[in-house]
């Protein structure tokens, strides 16, 4: 204990025996640090909300559909099921929430224009806050009730199809016996969604309604659970499993978007990449000046090897050196990292690459997102990648010869 | 050798391993400078070609306003002869003439909504890569044959086949019931299913006649083979359109806003992270030429007195950190370029990326060329920079003053 | 008893093309309480010599034995631990640790032996009156004078009581009155606390001072003279 008080004491005051030296290299590490973190909370950002955006689109954590829904999303593949059978076996499962849905491919036509949209059929109560619809913020008003005879539709959709709020759109679909399914509506609402080709493919209407429209009595296309964390679905899988009990194929939403689901580990794995990559440019200054600071203490070092120190001592002082440099060019960092990240917390409007931020399946704000684990990460990764870079100087001064080192002028 | 030269080199080599430390901290940087931009510059080549020559091509001529709102009345009015007459303006272009609108399609077991583009067999394969992607039956032939092409995805929901019926229902150009019956051509593949479940192709004639349209359309694409020269082309094509009909002129900037900005997007991250790589060499290369500077205060004291002008050491500082730098610059250069052209034959994929590729039109596997701005550029840039964090050092030398300088040690 | 007894030494360096016998099948026996100096011509093979007693090198053949313990065939570490317990060393110059003040000097040998701060603190405080350092405790080497530094190094080497203090040329830098009164210093530690001195130099005021004068010529002594100190 006493010996690393000693190394501590030396290590620290042979730190700003070249405070120029040492500040440059500061700066350089603050700035590596703040540029780890700060890169990482932005792109952490990005991902979370392409995922949250990405699942309410889907939506539900975890879902379940006819086995062979998902590659023909039509009305002849509908849950095996009945919507009222699925109530009683989910309602008292204790989900956070939960919901039945109708969902088909149908044309919505105006009296100007059609288009090629997806219906959802709802029960607007039990899909509150599931969708990436903000019921307070349509205009107009969302759905009301499961058998709400009207539509909302999306912004950029009205405007496509030259409709209105009260103006009236037919949509067209199947029933199971492949006639045409078409009713009339009256647009109650227009939604805004994040990401602007939502506007133009979702469709909500009353879930009870598009059963009556499309003659399918009390049968849904999908399942969809939400979890209290979108990384961790598991539990929440094997009870839907447990409770759907062969009635349809379930799926965890990584499996529905594997775009998503894969966007989540390549995350972690650039932060890592992009961590070592900033040390690595780092490690070169480092080595240097601890390269530097050994050469110049030959005589010192050799001094304190004569005086009785162990060359283990030395090869701790070196390391300790380097390692207390390290330590505080990480805290600024850190916390400069923090100081750019809280004023932006709100969000950073990056609307000028909307468009190219839709594509990339983002919204036009970005909202940082600074973990804890990822400023641990990178503050753990420099010190222990830190430590292996000091070894060589520090061992080359470990090993000097006491004799010789005090002889060198 | 010039005597200047001769000792700028000498000085460096009196601390090689320090030299070399400095000189590796570019040599990373540019190695992965190179190595990064071939890939993200190759990767936005590819995404921007595989984009636009799928179907978007790089010019189109349009009605005022259908960018915006797609309205089946905003139309080009005898699209054919004037496809022709820009045909034979611009002899070097590929040139051809599409309508497009919405139906629902139904086979004798399924209905869907999709996207129904009228196109020029005779002209289309030369503007888009999809006459390219059918994998059985054919493409279009004639003009007027009541033929449609649609994907594999579509087939399969629809479960028909080559040869079958199909029924198109929509509204045409007035607002009135469009109804056609059409025989399946062939059936494309793209490899991605919703691309493939919702566009359909059908002749220019048969969708003119179906449709209402009069002879007209809703865009004709100019195909220039590559971006470079779209944006004088577009001003010649503009010149060229008759005055009797409004016309717009969109280049594929305006026509695929997503995708310049999501190169836009994703180039801001990896500019950030480029800066940050050079400023950190930089630093490096600062601390190394401020020590070799005032290691050497004795010496300058010496030579400054015997009559050395600061400006001339100064230049003899910068000059040992270009040549440091050009070190720096060659092996960097040379490394990435030999990293680069290792990929450009095995190819390059990370994990996760054949999710991410689906989306942007990109290849699993990713074969990154070497070219000359990219093997430049970031080394460039690198060396600057280097010269720049070298100008404090070499600026110092002004505060020197002979006799203080002797004395030091 | 024997404080230090060395047997057939020889140690040789290449130096260009030639070898040079720095020690030559030497052998001498220095009891306890001596203060003994050597003197030699440079490269005499004064400074191998001091250095083989200190552990600091080794020699080619022979043994040393500190206290009646053979050290040539030490490790590393026990080398360092001998160093550390048994002896003191003063240099000829740069004998301080430049990051640390006088003080802390004093206190590095006795820190890293594990001594407790207080004790320490106060034992450190008192050595540097003694060798009239008094007031000067919280300077850095480099804001104090040749002879302040050669001071802190003696009262260092002194301060843990060891067996043996080895000094190499400790006056070189500095100038006669000083020189005196180091010399003085060493002798009342010899008198008081019977520690054996061993001083390479060349300096006829040193030599003055001891009990047993040794002269050494390539590696080999030559005269080995009993004298009444100063």
């Amino acid at each position: 204990m006493h010996m690393l008080a000693i190394l501590t004491r030396l290590a620290w005051r042979n730190l700003w025996r070249n405070h120029r030296r040492t500040l440059i290299m500061l700066l350089a590490i603050t700035l590596g640090t703040w540029a780890m973190i700060f890169m990482t909370a932005l792109m952490r950002g990005m991902v979370s909300q392409m995922v949250s955006d990405g699942i309410s689109a889907l939506p539900g954590h975890v879902q379940a559909h006819h086995p062979d829904y998902r590659d023909d999303p039509s009305i002849a593949n509908l849950i095996g099921v009945s919507d009222t059978e699925l109530y009683e076996r989910f309602s008292t499962a204790g989900f956070r929430q939960w919901a039945t849905r109708v969902r088909v491919p149908a044309v919505i036509t105006s009296e100007y224009d059609s288009r090629g949209v997806t219906l959802i059929g709802v029960d607007p109560e039990r899909e509150d806050g599931m969708t990436f619809v903000d019921y307070d913020a349509v205009e107009g008003r969302f759905l009301e009730s499961s058998d709400d005879k009207g539509v909302v539709i999306g912004r950029k959709l009205a405007t496509t199809l030259n409709t209105e709020l009260g103006k009236r759109i037919v949509l067209m679909s199947q029933d199971p016996d492949n006639e045409i399914a078409d009713r009339g509506f009256r647009v109650v609402g227009l939604f805004t969604a994040n990401v602007m080709s939502f506007e133009e493919q979702y469709v909500f209407a009353g879930k009870t309604t598009t059963q009556d429209m499309l003659h399918i009595d009390d049968q849904v296309s999908e399942l969809v659970v939400l979890g209290d964390n979108y990384r961790d679905v598991e539990a929440l899988y094997n009870k839907t499993l447990e409770l759907i009990d062969d009635g349809a194929e379930v799926k965890r939403w990584t499996e529905i978007d594997r775009f998503l689901g894969t966007m989540l580990g390549v995350m972690d794995g650039f932060v890592l990449v992009w961590i070592i990559v900033i040390f690595l440019a780092l490690s070169f200054g480092l080595v240097n000046t601890l390269v530097m600071a050994v050469f110049e203490r030959v005589r010192e070092i050799g001094l304190m090897l004569a005086l009785g120190m162990r060359p283990m001592n030395i090869l701790g002082q070196i390391i300790l050196e380097s390692l207390l440099l390290l330590a505080i060019g990480l805290a600024l960092g850190s916390a400069l990292a923090w100081a750019t990240v809280e004023p932006i917390k709100e969000g950073v409007d990056i609307s000028y690459v909307g468009e190219g931020m839709d594509m990339w399946g983002m919204s036009s704000t970005l909202v940082p997102e600074l973990l804890l684990s990822d400023v641990v990460l990178a503050n753990v990764v420099v010190l222990i990648l830190g430590f292996f870079a000091s070894l060589s100087p520090a061992w080359r001064a470990a090993n000097y010869e006491p004799i010789e080192a005090i002889t060198k002028v | 050798m010039n005597l200047v030269f001769r000792l700028a080199w000498r000085n460096l080599w009196r601390q090689p391993r320090r030299t070399w430390l400095t000189t590796g901290a570019m040599v990373f940087s540019n190695t992965l400078l190179v190595f990064m931009i071939s890939l993200q510059f190759g990767m936005y080549g590819l995404m921007i070609d595989n984009t636009l020559q799928a179907f978007t091509g790089h010019l189109q001529v349009q009605a005022p306003g259908f960018i915006d709102d797609q309205k089946m009345r905003q139309t080009v009015e005898g699209i054919v002869p004037l496809a022709n007459e820009l045909r034979g303006e611009f002899p070097d272009q590929h040139v051809a003439a599409r309508a497009n609108g919405f139906a629902l399609i139904s086979s004798a077991e399924r209905s869907y909504g999709v996207a129904v583009f009228g196109v020029q067999p005779e002209y289309e394969p030369r503007v888009s890569t999809l006459p390219g992607l059918v994998a059985t039956g054919r493409f279009l032939e004639d003009n007027d044959a009541t033929e449609i092409v649609i994907g594999a995805a579509l087939a399969r929901n629809l479960k028909v086949g080559v040869g079958d019926e199909l029924t198109l229902l929509g509204s045409g150009k007035d607002g009135s019931f469009a109804a056609a019956v059409v025989n399946i051509a062939g059936i494309f593949d793209s490899g991605i299913p919703d691309f493939d479940r919702s566009i359909t192709e059908i002749p220019l004639g048969l969708f003119q006649d179906v449709f209402y349209m009069n002879g007209s359309g809703h865009h004709i694409v100019l195909n220039n083979g590559g971006i470079s020269g779209v944006a004088e082309l577009k001003a010649r094509v503009e010149a060229t359109l008759p005055s009797d009909q409004e016309l717009a002129v969109h280049d594929w900037d305006r026509l695929q806003p997503g995708l310049q900005q999501a190169i836009k997007a994703d180039m801001s991250s990896a500019f950030f992270m480029y800066g940050i790589l050079v400023v950190l060499v930089a630093f490096s290369v600062l601390n190394t030429q401020l020590m070799s500077v005032l290691e050497r205060t004795h010496e300058f004291g010496i030579v400054m007195s015997l009559g050395l002008t600061p400006g001339r050491l100064g230049r003899l500082v910068l000059l040992e950190t270009a040549i440091m730098g050009l070190l720096g610059f060659l092996l960097g250069t040379f490394l990435g370029g030999l990293l680069t052209a290792w990929l450009s034959v095995n190819g390059f994929a990370y994990p996760g990326m054949e999710e991410m590729a689906v989306k942007f039109n990109l290849p699993a596997r990713f074969y990154p060329e070497v070219s000359t701005l990219s093997l430049i550029s970031g080394p460039m840039v690198v060396f600057l920079f280097t010269i720049i964090a070298a100008l404090y050092p070499a600026l110092r030398l002004h505060r020197l003053h002979p006799v203080e300088a002797m004395r030091a040690v | 008893m024997t404080a230090v007894r060395c047997v057939d030494l020889c140690k040789t360096y290449r130096q260009g093309e030639e070898d040079i016998k720095a020690l030559d099948h030497l052998s001498i026996e220095i009891v306890e309480g001596g203060f003994v100096c050597l003197s030699a011509p440079s490269g005499g093979g004064k400074t191998t010599l001091l250095n083989a007693i200190g552990g600091l090198d080794k020699p080619d053949s022979g043994e040393v034995y500190i206290a009646g313990r053979r050290i040539d065939n030490l490790s590393k570490g026990e080398l360092a631990e001998l160093r550390l317990r048994k002896i003191g060393f003063v240099f000829q110059a740069f004998n301080l640790i430049p990051v640390l003040t006088a003080r802390e000097n004093v206190e590095f040998v006795m820190q890293v032996q594990g001594v407790p701060a207080a004790e320490r603190g106060q034992k450190a405080l008192d050595i540097l009156e003694e060798v009239g350092l008094e007031g000067l405790e919280d300077r850095r080497p480099a804001d104090m004078s040749g002879g302040q530094q050669q001071r802190v190094a003696v009262a260092r080497a002194i301060v843990s009581r060891p067996a043996l203090v080895l000094a190499d040329e400790p006056t070189a830098n500095l100038d006669s009155k000083t020189a005196d009164g180091l010399m003085e210093l060493f002798r009342e530690l010899n008198d008081h606390h019977n520690t054996t001195f061993v001083i390479a130099t060349h300096d006829k005021r040193v030599m003055s001072y001891a009990k047993r004068l040794i002269r050494m010529l390539d590696g080999r002594i030559v005269e080995d003279i009993a004298q009444d100190a100063a």
